[in-house]
């Protein structure tokens, strides 16, 4: 006597059939897509193995990268990850700070403050990060204040990504419905209270997927540090070594590979956290 | 009796709009009393003047002896405010839960952070509320997880555990779907019978008929009518009233 058994030996609904047909569809699509995905990275590989093939009468031969470069120079470019991230993360840290600030700021009544805030956003939106960059590293020992140049690359990462970040938090604050606050209030919380307990534990939820992708792009901005020369991280290790042996080709390639493995690293945690947060309440 | 809620020559402005006209009410301890009118009329922000959610224009506001005049500034005038949201709470027709704390949680909220309650004694009490509305096996939940129903009656139980003088419904069960309007209702019911101050702004006459003590009927921003539910239900005075009861008379059959 076994229920399950018997079911499986009914006839399928139509309800059913077409759910499979879908499946099946979905499924076959993903397979493609992967195939694809094969396909286009073994041709890229293969452009650069020095390597020959021929498909019919055409022969195809793939550019010749100097291996042994590659080899002797693994370790100093690989080097340069945990700076990259360090940066990454310390700059993230102080660009989620401004953020915060400037969007609180967008909410004050006081007139100086909420100045303050759209003044600042304006001003670094206004002009390129590259030259923000260049004005801690450059423009600012013209003044006698001269910055280590790990300090000097998070400020300019930082101040550029808060005022940019500024919006998602905006967006954060005003996805809290307004109920929410006259609930706080109601139950007699002080304006400081209601934004500490309801309002931010629900604006930051909110913000937590559009963080992590600041933060990914982030990863790949701070390449431009490198051009200061006193940030050794992936891009200027791989720029040195490419400059000075006049191999920057494979130099590039070795740098722009470890860019691509840690955006797809971070891209699956940050799909990992959205999923949980998916998960939780709301 | 000294009333619990009294409210003098309150007037409310929205711009030009001239919402509520000169209204002067005293509500008893341990009376219910509910707030009808046709949508626009002005009870809800009646009812959200007397714990300030809307700032009354003119006149004022006297909640178990806190006096507070509307219109004014300041830190002494923000003080009172305060004293009268301690001693109201407040049910809305969205609810309200907070949706990042648990049912426990939220109901704890306002002790602790608000009185600065220990918080076993918040849990305490919390518990013997949820209890009161019958959501304590649903302590550890999300408010995602409750039906309308249960996240109203849990937004009762949060407003009980801050030991209010009067509570204070706007529209308790008009967001729910009309199969869980009867838990609400009849949670509030029990919480009436209790012994609790009401004022109950609905457009459940059902509610109304049977367990207010008292029925208060707004038009155009004015008290039109105030009258015990038998008399009100049985002989409406103003037209604006009959029509009221007319409509709920042909909903019923």
């Amino acid at each position: 006597m076994n229920i399950f058994s018997k079911a499986q030996d009914a006839p399928k609904s139509q309800a059913e059939l077409i759910y499979e047909l879908q499946a099946r569809k979905e499924r076959h699509f993903r397979a493609n897509v992967g195939l694809s995905w094969f396909i286009l990275l073994f041709i890229l590989v293969f452009t650069f193995s020095g390597q020959e093939i021929t498909i019919g009468s055409t022969t195809f031969s793939g550019i010749k990268v100097d291996t042994e470069f590659i080899r002797n120079n693994l370790t100093f470019i690989a080097g340069g990850l945990g700076e990259t991230i360090r940066i990454s993360i310390m700059s993230i840290v102080l660009a989620m700070i401004l953020a915060l600030l400037a969007a609180l700021g967008r909410l004050s009544t006081f007139p100086p403050i909420y100045a303050l805030s759209t003044f600042y956003v304006s001003l670094i939106r206004g002009t390129p990060l590259y030259l923000q960059i260049f004005f801690f590293f450059l423009a600012l020992p013209q003044l006698g204040i001269i910055l280590p140049g790990i300090i000097a690359g998070v400020l300019a990462l930082g101040l550029n990504y808060g005022a940019y970040m500024s919006e998602i938090f905006r967006a954060g604050l005003s996805s809290v419905g307004k109920g929410q606050r006259e609930a706080a209030i109601a139950l007699g919380m002080t304006p400081t209270q209601t934004m500490r307990r309801v309002i931010l534990p629900q604006a930051l939820r909110f913000a937590i997927p559009p963080v992590g992708n600041e933060f990914i792009a982030m990863t790949k901005d701070s390449a431009l540090v490198s051009a200061t020369g006193f940030v050794h991280e992936l891009m200027w290790r791989s720029t040195k070594v490419g400059r000075a042996q006049f191999h920057n080709l494979e130099a590039l390639i070795m740098a722009a590979m470890f860019y691509w493995g840690l955006t797809l690293i971070l891209t699956y945690i940050q799909s990992v956290i959205e999923k949980r947060l998916a998960k939780g309440d709301r | 009796m000294v009333p619990i809620v009294k409210i003098s020559n309150l007037d409310k402005y929205f711009g030009r709009l001239h919402v509520l006209k000169n209204i002067s009410l005293e509500v008893p301890p341990r009376q219910v009393v509910c707030l009808i009118g046709r949508s626009g009329s002005g009870k809800s922000t009646l009812l959200r003047c007397i714990n300030f959610l809307e700032e009354p224009s003119r006149g004022s506001i006297e909640v178990d002896g806190i006096h507070v005049s509307g219109g004014e500034k300041g830190k002494e005038h923000r003080r009172l405010i305060h004293e009268v949201r301690l001693k109201t709470g407040m049910v809305f027709q969205e609810f309200n839960l907070f949706p990042h704390m648990t049912v426990l949680e939220n109901v704890i909220e306002g002790p602790v952070i608000v009185k600065g309650m220990d918080k076993a004694k918040a849990i305490e009490i919390a518990k013997m509320n949820l209890d009161r509305v019958d959501m304590l096996w649903k302590k550890d939940e999300y408010p995602m997880r409750l039906s309308g129903g249960q996240k109203q009656r849990v937004a009762i139980a949060r407003a009980l555990t801050m030991e209010p003088k009067v509570m204070l419904f706007d529209e308790p069960t008009s967001a729910l779907d009309p199969e869980l309007i009867g838990e609400v209702l009849n949670v509030m019911k029990k919480v009436a019978q209790e012994g609790m101050t009401m004022i109950v702004v609905t457009h459940e006459m059902g509610f109304a008929r049977e367990v207010a003590d008292r029925v208060l009927v707004m038009g155009e921003g004015e008290l039109i009518e105030d009258a015990k539910p038998s008399d009100l239900f049985t002989n409406p005075k103003d037209p604006r009233t009959k029509a009221l009861i007319d409509r709920y008379r042909s909903e019923e059959q």
